[in-house]
């Protein structure tokens, strides 16, 4: 066994401006050359723990630490920050914010410049961390020419000097298009094997992490580390549904059929996993009956006809067309920089068309002002502090009423009704402030559909969210669609969304539609999985290794996820 | 005194010069994108928002920096030259409005009651007849000669522009930022009424 | 939005966007002082032609310069209008008191050669000071600028203000447009040409707020990014965009030797010693 790089021992910490410590009795080694994923719910104390590693913790959010935390030796009370970084890298998850630099290699070099290097012996230690990540020919590109992924890469390399000998990865794949969070898993696992560091990752997304192998899996809950050890007992066991965390779909898919699951197995990983005790289980499952999901669909609400548009010279989305139907539930997927959100825009008004028609209930949108398409069409961004203006969460939702003069009775009743749908309505005084990020999301959803749109487009719904927000969110935009027929599109990276929540997936690739079909078509053909970086799924590799034809079984996932998600699980066979 | 010396400069770590930086970049952008032209050289701009945030949460040395350096940066990215009378000025007037924690408003802990307003307003004015109506044109005639009068007369309009934004959209806007960030107490549910 | 900006964020490859940032803040500096200390035609004029020409070898777009030097050529047209109007004779305080009437309209007002002299002396002077900041902001990356401050032994903290501000400009930009949209959205009439001035003033008042707490909320992420790649540990720093001097910055570094002498004999003869204000009029 390796020496160990960090060592918890009885360690807690508490905030400054807590009252209670967030973290508890926390005992942890992590050797040399080990890969750790950190799994735990929102608010367990995961990035707490990482900033204790790095320093951050006390160095830049004061606190009491108890017990002991060894790093590389160093007692991290007593070290400094700056000692640290010559250990620890961190990658945080805000791929916007880290990036310091103007360029790429300004931003790779960042921390050589405050090291005092020369320049001489700074140009070729960039090079090499640039190729590492394989972006040596980016380094004068200035951080709006990037996509999402080569952000990410900037700011590993920017990391990678000198001796590092651990790296930390506080949720990595947020906001990345499946493809390139395929692409930075592969990635942090060949730099754990060239390199030979020892990596910490901090992921929500446990399907996406195993796409590579993890040697341990540490998980959190409420301050506690309450499962350390091997991936695949703790997939057999039911610790990650206890605790809120998403299982991987094939999991997922194997549980439903009843397959009984043993820590011996392999089952973290989809290819070597032996299938033959679990193989009639799953297939007597799969013949099972199950009703179709059939939804509700009513007339054509919007037509959307050969749409070109471009900001500047260069055309962003060339000849689009598509039609949504009312009540439909539509997911726009596809690489980032694709023009999904750009479609939205379109779709809303903001922009207008080059070419091509938008049309509304049948009539052209050209003649409508953005205050009119309005009241058609609402638009979520994803961001939810962009859209919140006022601090009482009544006004807020009350603005767009009253910006069009309505009637105070007309405006206190639409307003209450909208409340109650919310689940807001006995916080409807409360301060914007007090409430969490979900409940912020909730707002401008309430916000956008107090005017009743006949649409609602959604932009990222539930990026960087735990599972049980992001279920939360999701069951209640259900609902909303089922109660009200309000027709909602979802634009996301996340194709356990569109899978689970979405009827009809709209596929965007370099502007063009490449694919409008329903997801589990889509997410069965080849030729569009590799033009819009999206990912096959590990459903997709579970029916190929059955035998199964994936469409079907896709198909037949879907309609028996939605059946126990509705109904409840059916009493065992 | 020591007290009100380390106010004044305020704490200096990274926080603070990404805070002065990010200041300093949306004084840019309000100063180009976000003002509605009056004068030539004057506009009602709502960049003079940026020291009173700057000043709330850091300092009113901190606030100074913002401002010149934000002035300097909408020169840069504006294309209108680089004028440094008018930079000093701004930093003076900066600093002046970055005095805030000083009179108690902290508006970063949710605390700007009325007597902060009319203080500030009093600020306000003050700063701007110092910052436009003595440094700034002072400045401009050393630098660049030309007749003191109308000098003083043009930095004044420019003074006057300002201090109707600080105190007509500025007080709006302290008011709504503490609201946001004052934690809120003794919230409960409040059950189905029926009317 | 980048490409809005008139400074450039990626270097170009003329002659003078080629020189360190060190050597492009020097003499933009030396020539401030030399513009500001000198109320002299003969000085001036040199100046004015060589910016010109840097202008020119920055081979810029020159559509969206046109219009900057249009509006700072009016702005300081009119400037001396006023100046005029409110003392016709500024000239002979400048001039050596000579009164030549060139043009008399009424009993007031009236041209004279001297003030001519000077109002047109001092129109040149504010066109030199800003074409000098014009060729400097088009030749120089702000990376350099954080360089070239250093170099002048500013604190590299207050160097970093001016890259950091820059590099999350046009993220700023991005987030008031995104705000003033979704307002549009839900109902907000921001067209000038529809609102009055109080209903504007309300509406920034509405956007500023999200702005505010969107710009600033990004401050923590940031510095803690920098923290973890130990910025602030020494107390110097190095800087990768700043390159090796060159044989062309070896030139500037003596003109600037020069130039500087120049500058400290000017002021003290023509700025300090002498007790009355004079400037130079060939037709005196
Ligand atoms: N800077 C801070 N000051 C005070 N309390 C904090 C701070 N950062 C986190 N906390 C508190 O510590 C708890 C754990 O937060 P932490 O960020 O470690 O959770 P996490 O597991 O990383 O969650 P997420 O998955 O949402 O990132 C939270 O309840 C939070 O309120
Ligand atoms: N306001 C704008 N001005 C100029 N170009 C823009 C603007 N907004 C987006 N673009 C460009 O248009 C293209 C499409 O962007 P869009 O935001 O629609 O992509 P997306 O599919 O939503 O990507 P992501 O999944 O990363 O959010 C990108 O290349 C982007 O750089
Ligand atoms: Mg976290
Ligand atoms: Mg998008």
């Amino acid at each position: 066994m390796s020496a160990p790089i960090v060592e918890f021992k009885n360690f807690g910490f508490r905030y400054k401006t807590q009252k209670s410590p967030t973290l508890y009795d926390i005992n942890l080694t992590i050797r040399k050359g080990e890969k750790v994923l950190i799994l735990g719910p929102s608010g367990s104390g995961k990035s707490t723990l990482a900033n204790c590693i790095n320093g951050l913790n006390p160095f830049s959010y004061d606190g009491v630490i108890t017990g002991s935390c060894k790093v590389a030796g160093m007692e991290t009370k007593d070290a400094s920050i700056f000692a640290l970084s010559k250990v620890v890298g961190t990658v945080l998850q805000d791929s916007d914010a880290q990036f310091v630099g103007l360029s790429v290699g300004e931003d790779i070099a960042f921390a050589l410049e405050n090291q005092s290097v020369p320049r001489k012996e700074m140009l070729p230690m960039v090079d090499q961390a640039a190729r590492i990540v394989g972006m040596e020919d980016f380094l004068m590109h200035v951080p709006y020419d990037l996509s999402g992924g080569q952000k990410q890469k900037v700011a590993l390399a920017g990391v990678l000097h000198g001796d590092v000998e651990l790296l930390i990865f506080d949720e990595p794949l947020a906001s990345l298009d499946p493809r390139t969070g395929m692409t930075a898993v592969e990635l942090i696992d060949r730099i754990h094997k060239e390199q030979n560091k020892t990596i910490v990752i901090i992921e929500h997304r446990l399907e996406d992490v195993l796409h590579r192998r993890v040697d341990r899996i540490v998980l959190m809950n409420e301050g506690r580390i309450v499962y350390d050890g091997d991936a695949d007992s703790l997939l057999a066991s039911d610790l990650l549904t206890r605790y809120g965390i998403r299982e991987p779909l094939y999991i997922m898919a194997m549980k439903y059929a009843g397959c009984g699951m043993s820590p011996g197995q392999k089952l973290s990983d989809i290819h070597q996993l032996d299938l033959s005790p679990f193989e009639e289980k799953l297939k007597k499952q799969h013949l099972m009956e199950i009703e179709k999901h059939v939804p509700k669909i009513g007339e054509e609400i919007l037509r959307v006809e050969d749409v070109t548009f471009a900001y500047g010279k260069t055309p962003v989305l060339k000849d689009v067309s598509f039609t949504i139907r009312k009540g439909e539930k539509v997911a726009f997927v596809g690489k980032n920089g694709a023009g999904k959100s750009t479609m939205a825009k379109l779709i809303c008004g903001i922009e207008r068309p080059r070419q091509g028609r938008v049309l509304m209930n049948g009539a052209d949108y050209m003649s409508l002002s953005i205050k009119e398409i309005g009241e058609k069409v609402g638009y979520v961004m994803q961001n939810p502090n962009q859209m919140l203006v006022k601090d009482i969460i009544k006004d807020e939702v009350e603005l767009a009423m009253l910006l069009r003069g309505k009637s105070r009775k007309e405006m206190d009743e639409a307003v209450k009704k909208t409340l109650k749908m919310c689940g807001l309505w006995p916080m409807r005084n409360w301060p914007v402030s007090a409430v969490s990020y979900g409940q912020k999301k909730r707002v401008t959803i309430a916000s956008i559909l107090v005017l009743q749109p006949d649409i609602i487009i959604l932009d990222e719904p539930t990026a960087g969210q735990d599972f049980r927000h992001y279920t939360e969110i999701m069951e209640f935009l259900d609902e909303l669609n089922r109660e009200y027929g309000i027709t909602i599109v979802f634009i996301t990276h996340d194709m356990h969304l569109a899978i689970q929540y979405t009827d009809r997936a709209v596929v965007f690739a370099e502007g063009e539609v490449v694919a409008d079909d329903s997801v589990f078509k889509v997410l069965s053909d080849d030729e569009v999985i590799n033009r819009a970086n999206l990912k096959q799924t590990s459903l997709y590799t579970l029916a190929r290794r059955l035998g199964f034809e994936p469409e079907a079984y896709i198909e037949h996932f879907i309609n028996y996820e939605r059946m126990v998600r509705v109904h409840g699980k059916p009493a065992a066979d | 005194m020591n007290k009100v010396l380390k106010t004044l400069l305020g704490v200096w770590n990274t926080k603070t010069i990404v805070a002065i930086a990010i200041g300093a970049a949306l004084f840019g952008v309000l100063m180009n994108y976000g003002g509605i032209p009056i004068y030539t050289n004057t506009r009602l701009t709502t960049a003079m928002i940026v020291p009173v945030i700057v000043g709330s949460m850091f300092g009113p040395v901190p606030a100074f920096i913002s401002c010149s350096v934000g002035n300097v940066i909408a020169d840069l990215i504006g294309g209108w030259g680089l004028w440094f009378d008018w930079s000093v000025g701004n930093g003076v007037l900066g600093f002046i409005i970055g005095l805030l924690p000083l009179y108690g408003a902290k508006i970063n802990e949710g605390i700007f009651k009325p007597v902060h307003a009319v203080i500030y307003a009093i600020v306000c004015v003050i700063g701007n007849a110092l910052a436009f109506g003595v440094i700034t044109p002072l400045l401009t005639v050393a630098f660049y000669g030309g007749e003191l009068t109308i000098t003083f007369l043009q930095a004044f309009a420019g003074g006057i522009a300002n201090t109707a934004v600080l105190v007509i959209v500025g007080i709006p806007i302290l008011y709504a930022l503490a609201r946001r960030s004052a934690r809120g107490s003794n919230l409960v549910m409040e059950e189905e009424k029926e009317e | 939005m980048e490409n809005r900006l008139l400074i450039n964020l990626v270097p170009g490859d003329t002659f003078l966007h080629r020189l360190t940032g060190k050597t492009k803040v020097r003499t933009f500096i030396i020539l401030l002082v030399y513009i500001i200390m000198s109320f002299d035609i003969r000085l001036i004029m040199p100046l004015l032609i060589l910016t010109i020409i840097g202008l020119v070898s920055l081979k810029t777009n020159w559509k969206r310069v046109k219009y900057f030097i249009i509006v700072i050529a009016a702005v300081n047209l009119l400037n001396i209008v006023l100046f005029w109007l409110a003392d016709p004779d500024i000239g002979s305080y400048w001039c050596g008191g000579g009164n030549t009437v060139l043009l008399s309209l009424t009993g007031r007002l009236f041209l004279s050669a001297e003030t001519l002299w000077y109002l047109s002396v001092r129109f040149i002077k504010m066109i030199t000071s800003f074409m000098v900041s014009l060729v400097f902001i088009l030749s120089i990356t702000p990376s350099e600028m954080a360089a070239g401050l250093y170099s002048i032994k500013v604190p590299y903290k207050i160097c970093t203000i001016f890259s950091i501000a820059f590099r999350y400009i046009p993220d700023i930009a991005r987030d008031f447009n995104n705000i003033k949209v979704s307002l549009q959205t839900r109902g907000v009439e921001l067209d000038p040409k529809k609102a009055s001035l109080m209903s504007r003033i309300k509406q920034n008042v509405l956007i500023l707020v999200p702005l505010i707490i969107t710009s600033f909320d990004r401050v923590g992420n940031i510095s803690n990014a920098m923290d973890l790649r130990g910025f602030g540990r020494g107390k110097t720093r190095t800087y990768y965009s700043e390159h090796e001097e060159l044989k062309a910055d070896k030139v500037f570094k003596a003109i600037h030797i020069i130039l500087l002498l120049f500058c400290a004999y000017w002021i003290i003869t023509q700025n300090i010693m002498p007790q009355t204000i004079k400037m130079w009029y060939p037709f005196a």
